[in-house]
């Protein structure tokens, strides 16, 4: 029997996995264990082994392909092996949200790919044909109703497809199907455009041919941020509190222990990893911002894992502190340090993004004054630091003085976290802020 | 740097090549007292004298033919023919000879001549006084074909085609020679097959040639106003032909458009069109590549006919829109 | 004006040695080893031996497509021209040229041509380029009765006088064009006489008399290196073979063949000698034998020489 490779599940949360790199070919050799396959999930890439030793054959997913995990995306024949007629069905995905209510009758039977595909092309499941199990509607019957959707084919009477030779060699080198493309060009001709917009499996609108200006692929890092903060900011009610908090102490606390760390020879703190310490203090005593909305219930973190919040240049990645409450600061700045560097070059593994309970962001060195975060679900609460600047305050008895003051905005799951449970919050931070030694109270 | 006219250009090329090199020397009709039909050798005849500027009767094939005599035995003449149209004339010695001495005694001997002929409508001489047959020498291997657009490219041209070993068909757009820029007062050379990016832009490629050059720019300052950014390129060379320029501004843009006043039918542009259809580029191409060239009709006496029988400054703009906003 | 010794067995060399070299071309091309077709120039060696003979090594000549008897007299290598004809890589032109095109530059024969009267308006740039050059040099530009009737010879004509060129244009009236008699429209008077009305020195002669030729050129070359300007001689004479090797000689009769035959220039010449007593029969022979001995080696070398390479297909059109 042929061996199947199916688009794997490598993170909990994972619904689907993008094909970056094919490294080899159809009809070459493969070994088992072998990486065959680079994908992507999320924001990292991962190496995908080949299940078994034989010839690769059957691939069906492409470098910029968006696949649902446990869809057979290519087979391992041995000798004397096929190719199987009908590919086998994906397992069944675990029903999203916002799916139709439970008991509605009038449902169609589908497979959640097909069910997927089909709402993402505006198809009537009832309208197509079930050749599935059970009467189920199945991805290939979504797939060949889309085939067979008129796609204008100006003089191709014989289902040519008119393209452009610029598209054509675009199509090739993305490996993308013509025959999926919509032309935009004159009678309906695929130009280059038209397959730099094209997502297979994407609800969104193809945009206007712009012109001019460089097109960047909505693939990989950019795509999951775009859906991740989408959902979070239409799903999650937002509120945002800000405070200013004088950084006096908090500098000379700050460079104390760097003169600290000079002596002993330790890398610097940063002005970031001090603020996770006192943030994942303050955060031990406000449980209700370390916590998770679950299904039913409210999950209170038994671990305060910082998220940090590094800027990339294809986008944004989170790094974890993890229980950055129970590590001295020397830790703490050793480690944000490493992750940092290492998300410059790329080199950050699964276990570098996963499990934040709390994420910080930090915009202060770009002189940005006060923001206003997204949440990064399933966490509740994000802050954002803004810059520090000396201003004029008043001090005692209606004197003036000129003091480095720094702005940071909480923003809160409001379903979790009430006005006055986030001000408490607020108000304890601002303490710590102003004076570190109360970190430790 | 001072501004001359083409024309000035081509007799200054001359003129300096003759003084540096005695066995330089023209001949064609006219060219003496007269000065030339369109007056290029002005002049000439005053300093150089009857026995380096050959006047003759009407001669076409016998003055075409000395000169491809004088260039075998180690002369450098420039022959004139009045109008290209009389290049018909001519071309027995030019095709069957010029061209093919040197292949045919194995590499015996050189013809190095250059035929200077004005070519070109608008002038409102019609049928006979306002063809353009490069594409005619093109054809030829043997031949050089040189169309230069600007003052500035014809000095420069005439006098690498002075010095080239080989026989070159030197074309001067009529229309062009009142045309000024600024041109080097020293002797300088360009080298035949070397285009010219005449305007930088990235939505569209325009080869264009000799009174194509000036038109093509003139519709990209227009085109530029909606936001269309034309490359124009200019071969200067029609053989030896620089097809790399051509095809790396065709690969930026994915568009182009071929401009010539020829008739398009067995027009350069359809030679164009094969080398560019051939090369790499044609993975880059968005669209077809469109030839906007002369109408199939001779050159009509009529002024607003003569007009309309080549491609003008509006024709090259509606053009290139289509062509900018993949209408074709 | 007498002859040397040396020059009439030189001459009668040359002369024995055009028709050997036509006869073995013949022979070759008949075997299958020639290829493309030739045009014979048997039975007109007086004109050209005697024409050539009044030049030193420096002067010119430029022919026509039946020009192998002016490539030899004017000094080829016989080997190389075999070579060409055989279309080798060594011949004069590399193989590319063949009969038609032969030339051998450095010789200072500056090619035979495929285009009747082809070569007469370079010849006036020749004589333009010689007199620039101003080193007494002439050219002796040959052509045929064909071309006597071409826009190019008319058009050079008026030109040759007009820059007064040092060339002594030569016609070759050998009595048909291609198959148009030349009497149909012209005589070798006639073509004269349209030389001298152009403003040309003219004369026409009896082209099988290799004295005769030699002293009407003689003259015509001594008047252009005294700056006299061109002049044009007719050389009345008669080719033995068809145009090519595709004529079926329909437009003559075998009569009119052996008549001319019977003014077997070769002939005449050698009586001359004999009579002059400047060689003896003997002699006469050896330089007979000498002259076929000399084709048959070039024969051999011909067949032995190498094909131009099919890569090398596209070499020498341009000049560096």
């Amino acid at each position: 029997m042929a061996t199947e490779m199916i688009m794997p599940k490598v993170d909990m949360d994972q619904e689907t996995g993008t094909v970056v790199e094919w490294l080899k070919t159809e009809g070459q050799q493969v070994k088992e264990g072998e990486t065959i396959l680079v994908i992507e999930t999320d924001k990292i890439a991962i190496d995908v082994e080949s299940p078994g030793t034989g010839t690769l054959a059957g691939i069906s997913a492409h470098p910029g392909d968006v696949i649902p995990i446990g869809t057979v995306i290519a087979y391992i024949l041995e000798e004397g092996e096929e190719l199987p007629e009908a590919p086998a069905e994906p397992p069944p995905l675990p029903e999203p949200v916002e799916e139709q209510a439970p008991g509605v009758k009038d449902e169609v039977s589908a497979t959640p790919v097909a069910r997927k595909m089909a709402a993402s092309h505006d198809l009537d499941l009832s309208a197509l044909t079930p050749t599935g199990k059970g009467g189920k509607v199945t991805k290939e019957d979504v797939q060949s109703a889309l085939d067979s959707r008129k796609k204008p084919q100006p003089d191709g009477k014989d289902g040519k497809v008119v393209a452009s030779p610029a598209a054509r060699r675009k199509a090739r080198l993305k490996g993308v199907d013509l025959r999926q493309v919509r032309g935009t060009g004159p009678g309906g001709r695929i130009q280059a455009i038209d397959i730099e917009n094209f997502q297979p499996s994407s609800g969104l609108p193809a945009p206007s041919p712009a012109r001019g200006g460089e097109k960047v692929p909505m693939v990989g890092m950019r795509r999951t941020i775009a859906e991740r903060l989408t959902e979070s900011y239409q799903s999650i009610p937002h509120i945002q509190f800000t405070a200013s908090a004088d950084m006096t102490n908090f500098n000379q606390a700050r460079q104390d222990y760097n003169d600290l760390a000079e002596l002993r020879g330790d890398g610097k703190v940063s002005v970031t990893a001090l603020m996770i310490k006192i943030v994942a203090m303050t955060l031990a005593e406000h449980p209700w911002l370390n916590s998770s909305l679950l299904e039913e219930e409210i999950l209170l973190h038994e671990e305060i894992n910082i998220g940090l919040a590094v800027a990339l240049e294809e986008g944004l990645i989170v790094p974890v502190i993890n229980q950055a409450n129970q590590k001295g600061i020397r830790k703490i700045a050793e480690e944000s340090t490493d992750l940092i560097t290492r998300a410059r070059e790329g080199a950050l593994t699964n276990p570098d993004v996963k499990g934040a309970t709390f994420t910080i962001s930090n915009l202060g060195p770009f002189g940005v004054e006060q923001f206003n975060a997204i949440i990064n679900p399933p966490e509740v609460g994000i802050l954002a630091i803004g810059a520090t600047r000396p201003e004029v305050v008043p001090v005692e008895k209606d004197a003036i003085a000129i003091r480095p003051i720094m702005r940071f905005t909480l923003s809160a799951d409001h379903r979790v976290v009430d006005g006055a449970v986030a001000a408490r919050f607020i108000a304890d931070l601002k303490a710590k802020l102003e004076n570190p030694i109360f970190m430790n109270y | 740097m001072r501004e001359i006219t083409y024309l000035e250009a081509v007799r200054e090329a001359m003129t300096q090549e003759m003084e540096r090199d005695s066995r330089v020397f023209l001949i064609g009709e006219d060219i003496g007292e007269y000065g030339g039909a369109f007056q290029v050798t002005y002049g000439m005849l005053e300093k150089f004298g009857p026995e380096r500027i050959l006047d003759t009767p009407i001669t076409e094939l016998a003055l075409t033919g000395a000169a491809v005599g004088a260039g075998l035995i180690g002369m450098r003449p420039i022959a004139e023919i009045m109008f290209m149209d009389f290049t018909t004339l001519a071309s027995e010695q030019l095709v069957n000879q010029a061209a093919k001495l040197r292949f045919m005694f194995g590499g015996q001997s050189t013809v190095p001549m250059v035929l200077r002929t004005p070519a070109g409508s608008g002038t409102g001489a019609a049928e006979h006084h306002s063809q353009s047959f490069e594409n005619w020498f093109v054809h030829v291997p043997g031949l050089k074909v040189v169309m230069p657009s600007t003052p500035y490219d014809a000095k420069g041209l005439l006098v690498s085609s002075i010095r080239d070993d080989n026989p070159v068909v030197f074309i001067e757009h009529k229309l062009l020679y009142k045309t000024k820029g600024e041109v080097p007062e020293e002797l300088y050379e360009i080298p035949l097959g070397k285009a010219d990016i005449k305007r930088e832009g990235k939505d569209l490629t325009i080869v264009a040639t000799a009174i194509m050059v000036q038109k093509s720019l003139e519709a990209a300052e227009e085109l530029a106003q909606e936001g269309i950014d034309v490359e124009v390129v200019d071969p200067r060379s029609l053989r030896p032909l620089d097809t790399e320029t051509i095809i790396t501004s065709i690969k930026k843009t994915g568009k182009v458009l071929i401009v010539h006043e020829a008739v398009k039918t067995g027009g350069f542009g359809g030679e164009l069109a094969g080398v560019i259809a051939e090369s790499e580029a044609f993975g880059y191409l968005e669209a077809p590549i469109i030839r906007l060239a002369g109408r199939e009709v001779p050159i009509p006496y009529n002024r607003n006919l003569e007009r309309a029988a080549v491609p003008q400054v509006e024709d090259i703009v509606e053009k290139a829109r289509q062509l900018a906003t993949l209408k074709v | 004006m007498g002859l040397k010794k040396e020059q009439a067995a030189d001459y009668l060399l040359q002369m024995y040695q055009i028709r050997a070299f036509e006869e073995q071309a013949e022979k070759s091309y008949m075997a299958g080893k020639i290829h493309g077709t030739m045009h014979l120039s048997i039975g007109q060696e007086a004109s050209a031996v005697g024409a050539i003979s009044t030049l030193n090594e420096s002067d010119y000549i430029i022919g026509h497509h039946r020009g192998h008897g002016l490539t030899i007299a004017k000094g080829a290598d016989l080997d190389l021209m075999m070579a060409e004809f055989y279309g080798k890589e060594n011949g004069y032109c590399r193989g590319r040229g063949g009969s038609m095109h032969i030339a051998d530059v450095k010789g200072g024969n500056l090619g035979a041509n495929g285009v009747v009267g082809g070569g007469i308006p370079m010849a006036v740039g020749i004589g333009i380029g010689l007199k620039m050059e101003a080193e007494n040099k002439v050219l002796l530009a040959f052509f045929g009765d064909g071309a006597a009737s071409t826009g190019a010879f008319h058009e050079s004509m008026i030109l040759a006088v007009l820059f007064q060129v040092p060339v002594v244009f030569i016609c070759e009236n050998n009595q048909y064009a291609m198959s148009f008699a030349a009497e149909d429209w012209t005589t070798s008077q006639k073509i004269a006489a349209h030389g001298e009305l152009y403003g040309l020195a003219s004369t026409s002669t009896d082209g099988n008399d290799l004295i005769k030729v030699r002293d009407a050129v003689g003259e015509a070359v001594d008047l252009a290196r005294k700056g006299g300007g061109p002049s044009l001689v007719v050389n009345d004479t008669y080719r033995w073979r068809g145009h090519s090797k595709s004529d079926r000689n329909r437009y003559r009769t075998n009569e009119e063949i052996q008549e001319w035959k019977d003014k077997d220039p070769i002939r005449r010449f050698q009586k001359y000698c004999l009579d002059e007593k400047l060689l003896t029969k003997k002699e006469a022979e050896e330089i007979k034998e000498q002259a076929y001995a000399d084709i048959e080696a070039a024969r051999v070398f011909a067949e032995s020489s190498p094909e131009p390479k099919v890569e090398t297909l596209e070499e020498g059109v341009y000049a560096p």
